[in-house]
């Protein structure tokens, strides 16, 4: 644990040292690659593609990760050093990217009912829209990776990201067996 | 507007190439026939046409039809004798299949419709023809709730004005669909948002804003039609919001209000002014006479959790009216003070002659609420005469939200949602779509988010219960209910009457129907394939009349999408 939070706090600096010096939109995306995928796929399931994200969501998680109102031991030190303008221009260069097919499976018959059953209670697809697509700065949720998508929506039922209000509250009422199968089905579309 | 090439053009083309001369004359002639009625040709859409909107039965120049936003169409070449002969004239595939919410306006044979996403188009009303498509470039910022929908445009002399979801209005030029102008109404980043068409009237654009759902400030303004300057702004939410302390509803039924707590709150943290949203959806009915506009507003931010807001945060839930030059304050009637359940004031008002509680006719402004109840309201000053009867079950009323869920009916979109009216004035009735969906209500405290979704809780819908809709014929005279007709599925759009005696509405389940207006009874259908969630509008060219009516489906109610404007006659 102890060694594990040197690492991550040392990578901090380093991204941020990075990010600082870097002068192009290119240098400054060619730091997001180390994590994000260099091609789009992100080198760890729990990390999300941002490769044809809508631009208006990547900016403002930017902005939150920035103000402390999400938080992540890595993101966190990066967006710290980040100005409006980066941030702009960041969110536009990787939402102008073609979406990254993970290639996830779709979601058994009975996985898939449970998880229409939620998203129609919970009326996910009034904000993510038809196919889960998002528009602007509601996220492109269909194909996102399941395991990122599982610790998120688990983030929002804990707490731990605090920067949406309304996410919390909608999901601290479902059980985990239902954010697994939303995650599961989501993912697979 | 139907100029869209005039003659000039043409003459100067056949001028400048002679060899071609032929071939342009020929082509003028084939465009003069074809832009011709017996009306001639208008370019302009002046204020004496839009004043004259309501007995106008060949253009459909308002997004309710007139300025007292009546929904009625006074053309009765199509009527109850005839109209199960209707059937699609033609049919425009749009670019965008995605939430339909626009009212078709008609100008002299030329149709502007809107889709998701600010889309624009003008089509030849007789043929659905493409004449030019407009799309907004939105910015990377847009927060809205309940899907990227467009109510419709407003026309005025040579232009179509367009609201954004991106919280801009902008002016096209009628006739090519190139912008004049385009100004910024709100910060998109703070909540602001628009979906509504705008209104048209004396050289001023009036929008209002959604953004309940965000902590914004709502508001009404008004927009030099020719520049794009704002002439006014009217705060829907006064520096001042506390009001009076109200405990019953409109209806005279206890809200269970903790005003103790309410109290104490206020002296803790002030007047909660600056982010208790107060959205205005839907344009405004505007009263000639007095120069005033009428017009509802929406729900106090955050929706669900009142501890952030003590008062009765005026004017939100209410009927307010303002005078038209200057923007100021008239007069308000408030629904629900203090309202914890999001069950707004959204559905455009209508101005009518209705009884009074005397029973002498007088200017009345009508309002459907998502309560489900149809307000009557003397013009004067915006106080209640009647409402009527439930159009759909009330249960467990005014019970509280709670942090595992309240059980209430109505649910929170109604009611009736922000679909409009339609009215019939012979029959003294009003006709509104209803939605039945029972919903659970949660109470979560968060602090303002800054522009982001801000609920103070959930509503959540049963999934293990029946949702249903209806359309439901109100005698705005007595409030008593005159027909009521179930449907399969909640409605969401709108309605249009008829002076042939009609009703036409539609449903999720891509029905589009016509109803009798005196009986309810069901005359024509005719499946669309995809959600009939926009209001119909109806217009006559060479003579003709046509019904039209979009079939895109609806984001909010998760119908079944689609891209299509559908034009019916009954020859």
């Amino acid at each position: 644990m102890r060694i594990s939070s040197v690492v991550l706090t040392a990578a901090m600096v380093a991204f941020s040292i990075q990010m600082a010096t870097a002068q192009s939109i290119e240098e400054k995306a060619a730091i997001c690659a180390g994590c994000h995928g260099e091609n789009g796929k992100p080198v760890s399931p729990e990390i999300p593609v941002i490769w044809g994200q809508k631009e208006g969501y990547l900016y403002l998680q930017l902005r939150d990760l920035k103000r402390g109102d999400r938080k992540n031991e890595i993101m966190s030190g990066i967006a710290a050093g980040l100005e409006k303008s980066d941030m702009q221009e960041l969110a536009k260069y990787f939402s102008e990217k073609p979406w990254t097919n993970l290639q996830q499976k779709s979601a058994d018959a009975a996985t898939a009912s449970q998880a229409q059953t939620v998203a129609s209670s919970a009326q996910c697809e009034g904000c993510h829209l038809s196919g889960y697509l998002g528009d602007s700065t509601i996220p492109r949720i269909a194909g996102q990776s399941e395991a990122y998508m599982l610790k998120t929506m688990n983030e929002f039922r804990s707490g731990a990201r605090a920067n949406n209000a309304w996410m919390v509250t909608l999901l601290k009422s479902y059980s985990d067996s239902d954010i697994a199968a939303l995650s599961k089905y989501i993912a697979g579309l | 507007m139907t100029s869209y090439k005039t003659g000039k053009w043409l003459v100067g083309a056949a001028a400048l190439i002679a060899s071609i001369a032929v071939i342009s004359t020929s082509a003028s002639a084939a465009e003069e026939i074809k832009n011709a009625t017996k009306f001639g040709n208008m370019n302009t859409v002046t204020q004496d046409l839009l004043n004259r909107a309501g007995g106008d039965g060949n253009n459909f120049l308002h997004t309710n039809g007139d300025y007292t936003q009546s929904r009625y169409f006074p053309n009765k070449q199509i009527n109850v004798g005839n109209v199960s002969k209707l059937r699609p004239a033609w049919v425009f595939q749009t670019e965008v299949k995605d939430t339909m919410e626009t009212s078709p306006i008609v100008v002299n044979g030329v149709m502007y419709v809107t889709t998701a996403f600010d889309h624009v188009y003008a089509l030849d009303a007789r043929t659905g023809e493409e004449l030019w498509h407009y799309k907004q470039k939105l910015g990377p910022i847009t927060t809205y709730c309940c899907g990227p929908n467009n109510r419709g445009v407003a026309v005025y002399e040579d232009m179509v004005y367009l609201a954004t979801l991106d919280a801009k209005l902008v002016a096209l030029d009628a006739k090519t669909g190139k912008q004049v102008w385009e100004t910024q109404v709100a910060d998109p980043e703070l909540g602001y948002s628009e979906t509504m068409a705008p209104t048209a009237v004396k050289g001023k654009i009036l929008v209002g804003t959604n953004g309940g759902e965000y902590g914004i400030r709502g508001f009404v303004k008004a927009f030099d039609a020719k520049t794009g300057k704002n002439l006014w702004t009217f705060n829907t939410v006064p520096e001042s919001s506390v009001g009076v302390w109200a405990t019953n509803d409109a209806t005279g039924r206890d809200m269970h209000r903790d005003i103790a707590a309410e109290k104490a709150a206020l002296a803790k943290i002030g007047d909660p002014y600056k982010t208790l949203g107060g959205g205005v959806w839907q344009n405004p009915a505007v009263d000639l006479e007095t120069n005033r506009i009428y017009f509802v507003v929406g729900n106090p931010s955050p929706d669900l959790d009142g501890s952030l807001r003590p008062g009765d945060n005026l004017y939100t839930d209410s009927l307010v009216s303002v005078d038209l030059e200057t923007g100021k304050y008239v007069c308000h009637f408030q629904y629900i003070a203090h309202d914890v359940w999001d069950l707004d004031a959204v559905s455009p008002p209508a101005i009518v002659n209705a009884a009074g509680k005397d029973g002498k006719p007088m200017k009345a402004v009508i309002h459907g609420g998502k309560t489900g109840h149809i307000y009557v309201h003397d013009a004067k000053d915006c106080s209640l005469i009647r409402f009527s009867e439930a159009m759909v079950p009330q249960e467990n009323m005014w019970v509280l939200p709670t942090k595992d869920g309240a059980r209430m009916l109505p649910g929170a979109n109604g009611g009736v949602e922000w679909s409009p009216l339609a009215t019939n004035p012979a029959l003294g009735l009003a006709y509104a779509i209803n939605l039945h969906q029972p919903m659970t209500y949660h109470v979560e405290s968060s602090a303002y988010p800054a522009g982001k979704l801000w609920l103070g809780g959930a509503f959540k819908i049963i999934p293990t219960e029946e949702q249903w809709g209806n359309v439901t014929a109100v005698d705005y005279n007595t409030g008593k209910i005159k027909w009521q007709v179930k449907t399969q599925q909640p409605m969401i759009g709108g309605i249009l009457a008829t002076a042939g005696g009609l009703v036409f509405t539609g449903e999720s389940n891509g029905q589009f129907e016509a109803f009798d207006a005196e009986t309810g009874a069901a005359l024509w259908k005719f499946q669309a394939g995809a959600g009939v969630n926009a209001p119909p509008s109806s217009y006559t060219v060479d003579g003709k009349q046509y019904v039209v009516v979009a079939a895109g489906g609806n984001a909010q109610v998760d119908s079944k999408r689609g891209n299509s404007i559908i034009a019916f006659t009954a020859d």
